[in-house]
């Protein structure tokens, strides 16, 4: 059996230290670019359209690029001290290009004003720019960097773990089908992990092919692209990127939850063959992204709306009433990880509802593009995945008394949470109101109701962006303060059960 | 006189079944904390949970069959379309739309077309929408502020979309695909008598 020796937990948990306090700086600050983009929309205050956008870009790329890396460091920590021996010095490699990558994407923003968006939706990079023209070629270098970083990362942790569990199809589980006798357990965690990441790998490629293009026509401008092509590039890039987020944290709830109830998690028939359909569905859904384009083959079209309603019977159906086993009648002590555990799921939840009506075509063409949208992402970004982020960072600062005795960071949570959906409540009457996204402001529609509607709705999520910004703050005190703190090695082990 | 509008919207229906579905989510965490001080024996809680589990499995796959049995007949793409009463051509344009009736034979950079026409109520009407740049949504707004249909304006392809306009008064045309700067300042008008 595997040995991972106190001085390489040491050295991950020094690691994921660096990681944590990246994301802790870097968290609300991106939360600030969102606050002056619902400033401008209600007229609170007045930035300009191209810094709106500017910061649109930023916001939508360190959002996703953040909570990715937060999600993927998370479960590199909890394998590396677990379960293999993953090489940490090839780990500082994958965060140094990170930070030079997020640096360049600072500078083609900040400095250069590049605001095409998150999904540099082909051709705008290249026509009617008002940005620098060095901020594209700058940008797109950037996000090839971080992909580049990503891959890496991706691959190592794969190639390793296969390694130690004798082969990649044990990872996704298939020896449990076989019917005979399973030698090695395979923990949850590690098939979640197989089951995000193989995804993810595809995803980057199709990404790296979309910017490669990108830049050879930065470099000769008289070439041009098939743009439904590159459309279909881009988002199954970003749809999967965001979908895995999610997927990588329900490894670490899998793998957690249990230390808190006392009721075992493992994997068996059921559950692999969820998973497995789950990679299955990651790869198909992002064809919902492009219902509105009718030149899109009608194959792809309802596949989109297939895959996207599918994937509900394994999210809820398996993982769902998996956390329901866990915890009726559990007895269990309500610390904030086990909270912050069950909101994200229920967080997850709401929004994966609200994603499955839109992914329905016959709504979409009427929610497409709409306020809608933002409101079901940001559900489970917001109120799901940084909730299964605070659930990590509290395991990892304060043991399980601290976590059960914190008041304050409790009252911090639940400040967030009720803020968090109050903000999202926004959006959702946003798209209930068919107000449009992306819009710098509403004070140019023609249609008064609209106008109004919209600026007024932009206004009280302001209030509610700074109830939550309180709320992260008093949170961050608590793990600063404790994740300082240098602790015995005994602890680690104790707190990770 | 306050007029109150019933008329339940797609959008006001997504909301509210939305809401439905968040309501009983808290209902769940409401109920599993409010229980989780009483112990069970892990295998009763399984057995229990696995019962309800696999209702809920029968129930959601019927559900889902159902509402794909219903919703796939609503697409809006062009094998489900009617037969057009009039065809009008639309160019986007960064950041202008330009609309003409008929089949225009000219390519879009050479497009003329206004950025206001007016069409019948009541008859079937097909959009034959492209774009001159970049990426453009041609999403059509009542004068109440409901979007009541649109399809994307990209580079290179045109996109049929069909729609009925059953009142008569002035739409209004928004772009709902980021195209620039702009973005939010790009709109034509569709008089409807």
């Amino acid at each position: 059996m595997l040995q991972i020796s106190p001085i390489e937990i040491k050295k991950q948990r020094k690691f994921i230290v660096v990681w944590s306090v990246t994301f802790l700086i870097a968290f609300p600050l991106l939360i600030l670019l969102g606050l002056l983009m619902r400033m401008n929309q209600g007229e609170v205050i007045k930035i300009g359209m191209d810094k709106f956008y500017m910061l649109m870009t930023l916001h939508g790329l360190g959002m996703s690029g953040l909570l990715f890396s937060m999600s993927f460091a998370a479960l590199w920590y909890l394998i590396s001290t677990r379960y293999a021996k993953l090489n940490i010095g090839l780990g500082y490699f994958v965060y140094t290009l990170i930070l030079l990558g997020v640096v360049g994407l600072a500078i083609a923003g900040l400095m250069g004003k590049f605001a095409a968006g998150w999904y540099l939706l082909y051709p705008l990079p290249f026509k009617g720019a008002t940005w620098a023209a060095w901020s594209t070629g700058l940008s797109i270098i950037s996000l090839i960097i971080l992909g580049v970083a990503w891959l890496a990362g991706m691959l190592h942790v794969i190639y390793v773990l296969a390694k130690e569990y004798g082969g990649f199809t044990n990872l996704l589980g298939w020896q449990y089908l076989s019917g005979k006798e399973v030698k090695r357990e395979l923990p949850p965690i590690v098939m979640i992990t197989t089951i995000s990441l193989i995804p993810g790998v595809i995803a980057f490629l199709a990404g790296a092919v979309f910017l490669i293009m990108n830049l050879l026509q930065y470099f000769e401008p008289s070439l041009t692209f098939d743009p439904l092509l590159l459309k279909n590039l881009v988002f199954f890039f970003g749809h999967t990127l965001v979908n895995i987020t999610l997927y990588c944290c329900l490894g670490w709830v899998y793998a957690l939850l249990p230390e808190y109830t006392g009721r075992e998690w493992k994997v068996n028939k059921v559950l692999v063959y969820s998973w497995n359909a789950t990679l299955f569905f990651i790869m198909f859904a992002y064809f919902h992204h492009l219902y509105m384009d009718f030149v899109q083959p009608l194959p792809f079209q309802v596949a989109g709306q297939l895959a996207s309603y599918f994937s509900a019977i394994p999210a809820t159906v398996v993982t769902m009433f998996g956390v329901i086993a866990q915890l009726y009648h559990s007895k269990i002590k309500w610390g904030i990880v086990p909270v912050a555990f069950l909101i994200g799921v229920a967080g997850w939840a709401i929004g994966g509802f609200a994603a499955v009506v839109d992914s329905t075509i016959a709504v979409n063409k009427i929610l497409h593009n709409t306020l809608w949208v933002p409101a079901h992402f940001h559900t489970y970004m917001l109120t799901g995945v940084v909730l299964f982020i605070f659930g990590f960072l509290f395991y990892l600062s304060h043991t399980k008394e601290e976590q059960y005795k914190d008041k304050f960071a409790k009252f911090g949570f639940w400040l967030f949470v009720i803020a968090g959906h109050a903000f999202i409540a926004t959006f959702y009457s946003g798209g209930m109101n068919s107000i449009p996204r992306r819009y710098a402001d509403y004070k140019g529609i023609p249609i008064s109701y609209t106008h109004h509607t919209g600026a007024l709705l932009a206004q009280i999520a302001v209030y509610c962006i700074i109830a939550l910004l309180m709320g992260l703050f008093i949170m961050y005190i608590s793990i600063l303060i404790k994740l300082g703190k240098k602790k015995p090695i005994t602890h680690i082990h104790l707190a990770e059960g | 006189m306050v007029t109150i509008n019933l008329f339940l919207t797609i959008q006001k229906s997504a909301a509210i079944i939305s809401f439905l579905a968040a309501v009983l989510v808290v209902c769940v965490v409401v109920f599993l904390i409010s229980t989780s001080s009483k112990e069970e024996d892990k295998t009763s809680v399984k057995h229990k949970v696995y019962k309800l589990r696999g209702r809920y499995f029968l129930l959601l796959l019927i559900a889902i069959i159902a509402l794909l049995f219903l919703s796939l007949r609503l697409l809006p793409y062009k094998s489900f379309q009617g037969k057009a009463d009039e065809i009008v051509t639309v160019v986007a344009t960064q950041w202008a739309w330009k609309m003409e009736p008929g089949i225009s034979d000219k390519s879009p950079a050479q497009f003329t077309g206004s950025n206001e026409i007016t069409l019948p109520s009541q008859k079937l009407i097909k959009f034959l929408v492209t774009s001159a740049d970049v990426n453009h949504n041609f999403a059509i707004y009542n004068s109440e502020g409901v979007l009541v249909g649109q399809t994307q304006a990209m580079p290179q392809y045109t996109n049929e979309m069909e729609h009925q306009f059953e009142e008569k008064g002035d739409y209004k045309v928004l772009c709902l695909e980021y195209c620039g700067i702009p973005h939010a300042y790009m709109f034509a008008t569709i008089h409807i008598k």
